[in-house]
């Protein structure tokens, strides 16, 4: 009966759809938490490359829970980095954000060349993937209350609006924004760990582009987590339909570069303000 | 002196060399390969000359939207849509006539992939460093679709078009033995030159810059901002065609499926470091030529080759903090 329900192509195309939403969605919450404070996050990218490399090699070596623990530890480290560049060294987010990409993709091919160990079995021991996928959306769940209801996360969205004005009434950004950039480390690190959970094993640029897709999703969500996880789920469905659509013969062939551009082309027309109004927090970028 | 850069670059450069060390070398032998591999013999100059060429156009074309308060995140995007334009012109049309066609189709390629960031930023208020990373993501798949179906080379296996015949090269300007350099490196540096000398000089130029500095100002003075980030952009766009064609034409003689190995990327780096004078663009464009070749050595040495991309990180991190130094933090 088991067996039955998820060789149904149906069951089995949701499965897909939800195991691909998986990094998009934590990888969008990591940028939630960011730029709801007021910082542009870029950067999500390198963040969940070198979490997932960082799990990879150590869970390799020590197993499951080290690889999800040091995978976390390695995107916390970037995303504090990104931190302190603007927050204490006041550089532009963006131009940290580029950096933060550039060390996640060199770092992650100079650890992984330097310490895989190459005579040990291809893929590290993973924790079974149905963890990541509660995660994944109890995430947003619990960020819509958290921003909605708690004091801290009217603290978030206060500075995220207007830092000034945040501090006039005595909140600090700065320490707002460690704890959001904190947040935005363990999120993108878990998003990390599961992209590698599914693969097994890390592999060069493996996120493919996931980090802008998180991010083209927080902003089609208009920087809200619930729309945020819907659109997650929509671009992971696209992808899924693509997979299955894919070498059927009885369709007309659309190029797969067409479908995989789906993403990033909505986006562009959600910018152009074609799908209504979307609101960016007040604050962003501002110091 | 101002201790938190101080201890950026301390900072960086322990980190440099302790991973250095961690990949079983020693930091000394590390950099003298570096630079022995870049600039110890004329072979390695014209290589690095040759990896300054893209870098150089690509780092000037950022530093112009720069310039104009913009983040033309991009020019990756950009030069490769212009070098695919330009390689399919001038495999068409064999020749210098080809050179001059693919040129100018690389430009307009390139302005044309820039133009929906330059509209939503400038009308909808759309920032475009979310734009031009979608399109630079789009760009990837859009020539990705071209090179490995339509514009594919016949009866080739690789996602490669054809080489433009020799008659359509950009010629050598040195022949000599083992130094080989491209009229190439001489575009990209008489370039700089004249955005510096416009810039300066202009009206337009000026306009550019007022924007940059502070658009509310701008607006205030009569300066109709919308058309200046339009043209800014454009013109980023266009520089960075070009250098995709400048690409094709001097050395690659095709375009493939994993052209550009970032430079729209290092672009940033060196339109940061090149600082308030499009003639900086020059020496940083040729710094990060030095690295990308000296990096090729290195990766020979048993160090990963990322290590050269986490350099180039560590060099746009310190030259941003160069130059916002002078604001303080606040709680």
């Amino acid at each position: 009966m088991h067996n039955d329900l998820f060789s149904n192509p149906i069951f089995n195309f949701l499965a897909v759809t939800i195991v691909l939403a998986l990094p998009l969605l934590l990888g969008a919450m990591g940028g939630l938490t960011s730029e709801r404070s007021g910082v542009i996050n870029i950067g999500l990218e390198g963040m969940m490359l070198i979490a997932a490399c960082a799990c990879s090699l150590a869970g390799q070596k020590h197993g499951p829970i080290a690889g999800l623990a040091a995978g976390i530890f390695a995107a916390i480290i970037l995303a504090l980095l990104h931190w302190l560049m603007t927050q204490v060294y006041r550089i532009d987010h963006v131009i940290s954000g580029m950096a933060i990409n550039a060390f996640g993709a060199g770092g992650s091919n100079f650890l992984f060349n330097r310490f895989y160990d190459t005579t040990q079995s291809a893929s590290s021991p993973m924790l079974p993937i149905w963890i990541y996928k509660w995660i994944a959306f109890l995430v947003p769940i619990g960020m819509w209350i958290y921003l909605k209801k708690t004091r801290g996360g009217l603290h978030l969205m206060a500075v995220g609006n207007d830092p000034d004005k945040a501090r006039l009434v005595g909140i600090q950004p700065l320490k707002v924004r460690f704890v959001a950039l904190l947040a935005t480390g363990i999120f993108t690190g878990l998003g990390g760990v599961a992209l590698v959970t599914d693969t097994g094993i890390f592999t060069d640029d493996m996120t493919a582009g996931k980090g802008y897709i998180a991010l083209a999703a927080l902003i089609l969500g208009g920087w809200r987590p619930i729309p945020a996880m819907l659109a997650c789920i929509g671009f992971a469905f696209f992808s899924a339909l693509r997979l299955q659509l894919e070498g059927n013969q009885h369709l007309p062939q659309i190029p797969s570069e067409a479908w995989s551009s789906i993403p990033y082309l909505v986006t562009i027309i959600a910018l152009a303000g074609l799908l209504g109004k979307t609101k960016a927090p007040a604050g962003l970028g501002k110091p | 002196m101002n201790w938190r850069l101080v201890a950026l670059i301390v900072g960086s450069l322990a980190l440099l060399a302790g991973a250095v060390m961690m990949a079983g070398a020693s930091p000394a032998v590390a950099l003298s390969t570096l630079f022995k591999g870049s600039l110890g013999s004329p072979q390695a100059i014209s290589g690095t000359l040759r990896e300054s060429t893209p870098l150089l156009i690509a780092g000037l074309a950022v530093f112009l939207s720069l310039r104009a308060g913009l983040f033309n995140i991009g020019v990756e995007g950009q030069l490769i849509v212009g070098a695919c334009a330009c390689s399919v012109i001038a495999l068409r049309f064999p020749g210098p006539i080809g050179i001059i066609l693919g040129t100018l189709g690389a430009m307009i390629a390139g302005a044309l992939w820039a133009l929906p960031a330059a509209l939503i930023k400038a009308y909808r208020n759309g920032h475009e460093v979310i734009t031009t990373i979608m399109l630079n993501n789009i760009a990837g798949y859009f020539t990705g679709y071209l090179v490995a179906g339509p514009i594919r080379a016949p009866g080739q296996q690789n996602t490669t078009t054809a080489d433009i015949t020799p008659s359509t090269h950009l010629p050598n300007v040195f022949n000599n033995g083992p130094l080989t350099v491209n009229i190439g490196i001489f575009v990209g540096i008489v370039l700089a030159i004249l955005a510096a000398l416009w810039l300066k000089r202009t009206v337009a130029g000026y306009e550019l810059q007022t924007v940059g500095a502070n658009s509310t100002a701008a607006k205030l003075a009569g300066i109709r901002t919308e058309r200046v980030i339009v043209k800014a952009m454009l013109a980023s766009g266009a520089i960075a065609g070009l250098g995709g064609a400048i690409q094709v034409l001097a050395y690659e003689g095709r375009f493939y499926l994993g052209f550009s190995p970032g430079y729209g990327f290092d672009g940033l780096g060196i339109a940061l470091l090149a600082g308030g004078s499009a003639y900086g663009v020059i020496p940083a464009g040729f710094l990060f030529g030095v690295l990308a070749k000296g990096g090729v050595s290195l990766g020979i040495q048993q160090i990963p080759k990322g290590i050269t991309v986490v350099v180039l990180g560590m060099a746009i991190l310190i030259a941003a903090a160069i130059r916002y130094r002078k604001v303080k933090t606040v709680a």
